[in-house]
């Protein structure tokens, strides 16, 4: 049963292969994001090396590689991955593990790769290319005099009423839930995810969500895809949103909507790159691999989209080159979800928390959801 | 040689019965390659696939393989309290030898399916473990963290022990068989599963009578216009049919909105004030009204294949020996549609009830479905045993359907043109 199961899978494969096999191949997300990572790294490091980097979309998930990898026909040598989903295929052995000191070169000032990276990494499979935040915004021309400051303030339906769109499974709802019923997020968020820890703490934050979604002065929309949330601000089916500070970013700087950032318990989150095992053409996507991820790389893709470089040593180059966004005028490092004015309060997103409870929560998440 | 003579000879000699058998058995053969080709691709892509499904929703050998010392000094205890050193030390073995192999990270993902929380602690485990001493395993397993002190986790490897497991289905209507053998529904606050088979059927049979009641006058029309007008009908039910699912999704979603232009011209027009705009979007409403709209052709077109051919002589007929026009059209012209109706029926339910992109679209809070859960055991949990049992769940519940309408209403009754 197996054997013929891989030859079909084989077959599937070979009919969908249709990168050239002297190319690295990496499956990102697409849109917007694709494209900063494309003209920001992707297309240098292709130069550089001259071996051709191929852009391939997908909507996230591991199954796609999980099914190339048990039929031995691998297309992808690089893909773009949430945190968790780094832990996940690296438990399950689809990706390499790394030496970062040694696999990575050092920041221009010889710090090595691993003390350099804003964060340490969720796993050895993984190497981080950007943060990003989610936070939430509001359209300054619908919501009235009184502006929304706070984390509370989302919450708050007296004083802002109408509905807000969030995200359509727990992961951050259920942080900023805490940290709106009063919880101090404590040094990267790790008071709220003792909080999660506990049963008391889970319910709390599910039974906020919950009052906030069948208030009849509120109400949720929840959204899944990342362009919606500027989109529900604009055509006023709700007064706040969370969101990707990217995404919000491109509607204001780049398409000029009237739409503000609150960045009060904003929660960081990340981007990594996995390397895929089994590749014939490992050796090169390494390579490639370590060029993308060095500090002027990374740097570059940071000017064409709002999300911050992993490296810490990206930024001392961004603020050199300022204004360093593509249009030539907007400043890019106090929008940067890791500026120091949008860190005043802020929580990392624990994909080892998630990757932990993910699967419990989500059954919790969606019954407290059913139950609206 | 009487019996010899009595037997029909054909021209060269041969038996009749025998050459008949000859050709007929070349008949079989030609008819059988003919059909191979069809034969073969359902066996690859339809039998085998679910062949496939199947086992990898009952087996979880894998298990009992990493885990052989474990399962075994497991055997004799009640999973009442916490497990004996024995039981500590030969987890302790199976897991060193897994952590060796590098294997320990798929044991992790198997049993945090089992039970949430084993991610972090079998890792930490695996950290802390190069500094164990000898002896004495249960305190220090203990020590590596709290979990590892609580019996329901244990209990939870145990359970994974037998090679073949129902468990996946009967978590797929959320019970489970607890340590006395019992199957039991699991805590209030994670049943789901249910909720989301309840719903998906009452989407999938809703959606189905929206689309006949409004299918059945279009396809008549269809039918009995002439060409010229019925041509360009014609298209206006295809060309939504060619067009993109997802941008048609998408334009109800500009529709229907709270801002948008239904709700602006019901404004406009008075019938709601401005401030009390009705929701038809992110909700069952415009689950509804979406999935209608989007399987509407597949209702059509059986219908109006069949009703072509209905010939108007037969109402005439019925009328004129004196039948009102609805005893008429129940008697004679419906009778005859329910071959179309059958199939158009079946068709949009069976479409429907694993139907994934709209609701996750259109559906807001109340709008995700069981086929969003299997997708996301496929893609984000990479709990695929999980989500076959599911999808052979749901297989089961369309033969159920197909059953029952054989049943009722016969499979031969059933006409696509």
């Amino acid at each position: 049963m197996g054997k013929l199961s891989r030859l079909l899978l084989i077959i599937t494969f070979a009919l969908s292969f249709t990168s050239s096999a002297f190319a690295v191949v990496i499956a990102s997300w697409g849109g917007a994001y694709t494209e900063s990572q494309k003209l920001g790294y992707g297309d240098p490091t292709a130069a550089a090396l001259g071996v051709p980097v191929n852009w391939v979309d997908y909507a996230g998930g591991l199954s796609e590689i999980k099914a190339q990898k048990e039929a031995g026909a691998i297309t992808w040598d690089i893909i773009d991955v949430y945190a968790m989903d780094t832990i996940n295929g690296c438990d399950e052995g689809l990706f390499v593990e790394f030496d970062f000191d040694k696999d990575f070169p050092p920041a221009p000032d010889g710090t090595p790769a691993s003390e350099d990276f804003f964060a340490p990494m969720p796993s050895k499979c993984a190497v981080g290319n950007i943060l990003y935040s989610w936070n939430y915004a509001y359209n300054s021309e619908k919501i009235g005099s009184k502006k929304p400051k706070t984390i509370e303030d989302f919450f708050n339906t007296k004083k802002f009423p109408g509905k807000r769109a969030i995200y359509k499974t727990a992961q951050t709802n259920l942080e900023i839930a805490l940290a709106a019923d009063g919880i101090k997020p404590g040094k990267g968020g790790a008071k709220i995810y003792e909080a999660l820890e506990t049963e008391k703490g889970l319910k709390r934050a599910l039974d906020k969500i919950k009052k906030l979604c069948t208030d009849p002065n509120g109400g949720c929309v929840f959204w899944n895809s990342g362009s919606q949330p500027p989109e529900l601000l604009m055509s006023g089916e709700v007064v706040m949103a969370t969101g990707w500070n990217g995404r919000f970013f491109n509607a204001t700087v780049g398409e000029g909507a009237p739409i503000v950032q609150v960045w009060d318990a904003q929660g960081l989150d990340y981007e990594y790159f996995v390397l895929v095992k089994g590749h014939p053409n490992q050796a090169d996507a390494m390579k490639a691999l370590a060029m993308m991820t060095n500090t002027e790389m990374l740097a570059g893709s940071a000017k064409y989209i709002a999300y911050a470089p992993y490296r810490k040593s990206s930024i001392a180059i961004m603020e050199a080159g300022e204004p360093w966004y593509k249009d030539g005028k907007t400043n890019m490092v106090p929008h940067m979800p890791t500026a120091p004015g949008n860190t005043k309060n802020y929580f990392l997103v624990d994909p080892i928390y998630w990757a932990d409870n993910g699967t419990e929560i989500g059954e919790k998440w969606e019954a407290m959801k059913a139950g609206l | 040689m009487n019996n010899e003579t009595q037997k029909i000879l054909t021209t060269d000699g041969i038996p009749l019965e025998e050459s008949l058998k000859k050709a007929e058995k070349k008949n079989k053969i030609k008819a059988f390659l003919l059909v191979a080709p069809l034969l073969l691709f359902l066996i690859i892509t339809y039998i085998f696939p679910i062949g496939e499904m199947f086992f990898r929703s009952v087996d979880d050998s894998m298990i009992t393989k990493w885990l052989p010392k474990t399962f075994k000094t497991m055997e004799k205890w009640d999973g009442k309290e916490l497990p004996e050193e024995k039981v500590f030390e030969a987890f302790y073995q199976d897991y060193k030898i897994l952590v060796e192999e590098k294997e320990h990270g798929k044991l992790a993902t198997q049993l945090n399916y089992e039970k949430n929380g084993f991610k972090s602690i079998l890792k930490k485990l695996a950290r802390k473990m190069k500094k164990f001493e000898e002896g004495n395993y249960k305190e220090q397993i203990m020590a590596v963290h709290k979990r590892w002190t609580q019996v329901e986790y244990w209990r939870a490897i145990k359970r994974r022990a037998p090679a073949y497991t129902y468990s996946k289905y009967l978590k797929g209507i959320d019970m489970y068989e607890n340590e006395d053998g019992k199957i039991v529904q699991v805590p209030e606050d994670r049943r789901i599963h249910k909720i989301l088979w309840m719903r998906t059927l009452n989407i999938a049979l809703g959606v189905t009578i929206l689309c006949f009641f409004m299918a059945y006058p279009i396809a008549h029309l269809l039918a009995i216009l002439p060409m010229k007008y019925s041509n360009l009908l014609m298209i206006c039910v295809l060309l939504p049919f060619w067009t993109s699912l997802l941008v048609r999704t998408a334009s109800w979603m500009i529709l229907l909105q709270q801002q948008g232009i239904v709700n602006d011209f019901f404004v406009l027009t008075g019938l709601v004030t401005d401030d009390n705009r009705p929701e038809m979007m992110y909700n069952k409403t415009g689950t509804f009204i979406a999935m209608t709209q989007i399987l509407l052709p597949f209702m059509v077109l059986p219908l109006y294949s069949v009703m072509k051919t209905i010939s108007p002589s037969l109402m005439r007929a019925g009328k004129s020996l004196g039948a009102s026009p609805m005893i008429a059209f129940f008697k004679i012209y419906f009778p005859l549609t329910i071959p179309g109706i059958g199939a158009g029926c079946l068709l949009v339910f069976i479409l429907a009830i694993g139907y994934y992109i709209t609701p996750a679209l259109v559906g807001g809070a109340s709008g995700s479905l069981i086929s969003n859960q299997i997708a996301f055991h496929m893609k984000s949990t990479l709990d695929w045993s999980f989500a076959s049992a599911m999808g052979l769940m749901l297989l089961t519940g369309v033969l159920v359907v197909y059953w029952i309408y054989n049943k009722l209403v016969g499979i031969d009754n059933i006409k696509l043109g």
